[in-house]
């Protein structure tokens, strides 16, 4: 069975690796490093070679390859398998068109466009270069949210959960603490197999993992440092 | 009677869809099926018919750079308009004819698409994403407006065409889409681990008497759009027949990939020729790669025998290859190729010679003067097509 680790040795020990076919939620308020956990864990994935998809909503395509080259992250090796699907680029009235690793959607309201892209990414990944892992992220839920009713994103989850499932596949979606009612968390978590949720207390960052491993995960301290977060005890 | 402008399709409609009729482009999340609707726009703005186009996903500049992915510049059209469905969401500005200030108001919608279809009487009115409307205004509620506009575009002569995504909604709701619509194109993927290959096919069509359910598949280009793609072509025959030749002739990129002079890899290429694409592949000649031959043939979906017309003595073994590489009842046609020779045989003589029935075509050809190499394809794309 493949599994696949989130490139956070001590989460990952505890985790004994996270089973294919897995959809996470990564909850947590604004200003905790989300955007960086994310990347972190799509960077172990571009180590462990696996195929890597990014939604996002809110950065352009090539400022997160210039982050990733400031944090010298070494993409470069990697740049045939890491995918943006960059909803940003077209509402801010760029005139872009697609490169190899960016595929633009027209907008968050795009659903339809989004899914494209990723099939497509996926189509790349697993038919074309024969890798037979991947991994998604979906940089954020809450701003899809903002765009579509609660139904619309559900539906639009409902169908690219499945996908993760049937290609083996790890799902990663972010949702912003605090924005949605408790209706819609609880719609949405119905979606989804397992939950890393992040946490501040006086200046203090925590993380926690649940759904996932055989132990319930238990908060952990962690800080940011540069590109990633690192585990500082319990 | 208005063309939608999609390779093959307009023959399953029976020349296209007549006015006052509605078509839906019925996709699967994930395949790339609202190029459909912008194809058929802008086809028809090309033909000179107006049109209008209900954007409610992009921006209308967004909406004119994906036209121009495609190579397609609709600025230069002024009988188009745009139905802005979307610049309000973002709190933008929008500079179009029409605008809808609440996109989540399907009474605002309905004001600004009634307008639009009266002052584009005669033309075709295209939707971006029906869902995106059913979305944000109610499925019900959408519908219910789509009967409305189906009563205008009987009364203005347009045709509706909408983009839908097949999101998982009520089966209520699917049903009574396939039954507004006159005629339901549904375009979907192959789906294993991952969705691979497109195809589409007509599920519905209440003006074409006999209709028969078959399913093409297709490929996007950029430029180019929506095109017939056959995924495997064989080109078969003897040493030196000019497998070779033909395949460059007809191929579509500069270089073809004839590895060593002679074929001893497989000549591969690419071919995109008047709305139909395929890949080609060419089989080795000599009998030592026989059993590569079988090998090659898999899922083939159609086969060239290349011969020689000045040598009758190769003509046996033509036919061997072909039976090695010709599934049962796989079309395939003959190409007499160098026929620019003084002593090449007439098709008539080659067929008797060979014995090949008249049902079969025998194109003449002299494929290092690039004669009958499209004859040849589109002949063949011909039988392949009907035969699906
Ligand atoms: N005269 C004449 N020669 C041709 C024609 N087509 C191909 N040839 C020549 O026939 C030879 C064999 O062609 P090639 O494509 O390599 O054959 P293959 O072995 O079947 O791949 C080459 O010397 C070509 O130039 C044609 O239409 N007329
Ligand atoms: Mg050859």
């Amino acid at each position: 069975m493949t599994k696949y680790d989130l490139g956070i040795p001590e989460l990952d020990k505890a985790l004994g690796g996270i089973q294919s076919g897995t959809n996470v939620v990564l909850v947590g308020p604004p200003m905790c490093g989300k955007d960086i956990l994310v990347k972190q864990i799509l960077h172990a994935g571009l180590r462990d070679g696996d195929g890597v998809i990014l939604v996002s909503t809110g950065e352009p395509g090539e400022s997160i390859f210039k982050w990733c080259e400031q944090h010298k992250l070494g993409i470069e090796n990697y740049k045939n398998r890491f995918g943006i699907v960059d909803c940003v680029s077209k509402t801010l009235g760029m005139d872009v068109s697609d490169t190899q690793n960016i595929k633009r959607a027209s907008s968050p309201v795009d659903l339809t466009g989004i899914g494209v892209k990723i099939s497509q990414f996926f189509e790349q990944f697993y038919v074309k270069d024969k890798l037979s892992k991947a991994r998604l992220a979906v940089d954020s839920l809450s701003t899809m949210l903002m765009y579509s009713n609660l139904q619309t994103v559900f539906r639009f989850l409902h169908v690219f959960t499945g996908r993760i499932k049937a290609a083996d596949a790890l799902g990663i979606y972010v949702l912003e603490a605090g924005m949605h009612d408790d209706k819609t968390v609880a719609t949405l978590k119905k979606l989804f197999d397992g939950v890393i949720e992040i946490k501040e207390e006086n200046g203090e960052f925590f993380i926690k993992t649940a759904g996932m491993g055989s132990t319930p995960g238990k908060w952990m301290k962690y800080e940011i440092t540069g590109p990633k977060i690192v585990i500082k005890g319990d | 009677m208005f063309e939608t402008g999609i390779p093959k399709l307009d023959d399953y409609l029976s020349g296209g869809i007549p006015s006052g009729k509605s078509l839906i482009y019925h996709t699967q999340p994930g395949v790339e099926g609202d190029i459909f609707g912008m194809q058929t726009l802008y086809w028809n703005l090309h033909k000179g018919h107006k049109g209008v186009y209900v954007a409610s996903n992009s921006a209308p500049y967004a909406v004119k750079g994906r036209f121009k992915e495609f190579g397609w510049n609709v600025e230069k059209f002024d009988q188009l308009s745009i139905v802005d469905c979307f610049s309000a969401l973002m709190g933008a500005d929008s500079s179009e004819r029409y605008v809808v200030s609440n996109p989540e108001d399907i009474v605002a919608i309905d004001d600004a698409i009634s307008k639009a279809m009266e002052n584009a009487a005669g033309g075709v009115i295209v939707f971006e994403s029906l869902s995106t409307i059913m979305d944000h205004c109610g499925e019900k509620e959408t519908l219910k407006y789509m009967e409305k506009w189906k009563k205008y575009s009987t009364a203005y002569d347009n045709v509706v065409i909408c983009n839908f995504t097949a999101w998982p909604y009520a089966k209520s709701t699917l049903k009574r889409i396939k039954e507004l619509f006159d005629a339901v194109i549904t375009i979907s993927g192959i789906a294993k681990r991952v969705i691979f290959g497109q195809y589409y096919g007509v599920s519905k069509v209440n003006w074409v008497a006999k209709s028969q359910k078959r399913s093409i598949s297709f490929k996007v280009l950029r430029p180019g759009g929506v095109k017939i793609f056959i995924p495997k072509v064989l080109v078969t025959g003897p040493y030196n027949a000019g497998k070779s030749s033909f395949i460059h002739a007809i191929s579509s990129r500069a270089i073809s990939v004839d590895r060593l002079g002679t074929t001893v890899a497989m000549d591969h290429d690419f071919i995109d020729h008047k709305g139909f694409t395929a890949d080609i592949f060419g089989t080795p000649g000599q009998e030592r790669f026989d059993p590569l031959l079988r090998m090659l043939s898999g899922e083939a979906m159609g086969v060239f025998l290349l011969i020689d017309s000045t040598k009758p003595s190769t003509f046996p073994r033509a036919k061997k290859m072909l039976e090695m590489t010709r599934a049962h009842g796989l079309p395939y046609l003959v190409v007499a190729n160098k026929q620019d020779l003084p002593d090449a045989l007439s098709v008539n003589a080659i067929r008797k010679k060979m014995k090949i029935p008249e049902s079969v075509p025998i194109i003449s050809a002299s494929v290092a003067k690039k004669q009958g190499v499209f004859e040849a394809f589109e002949t063949l794309i011909d039988m392949i097509t009907k035969a699906i």
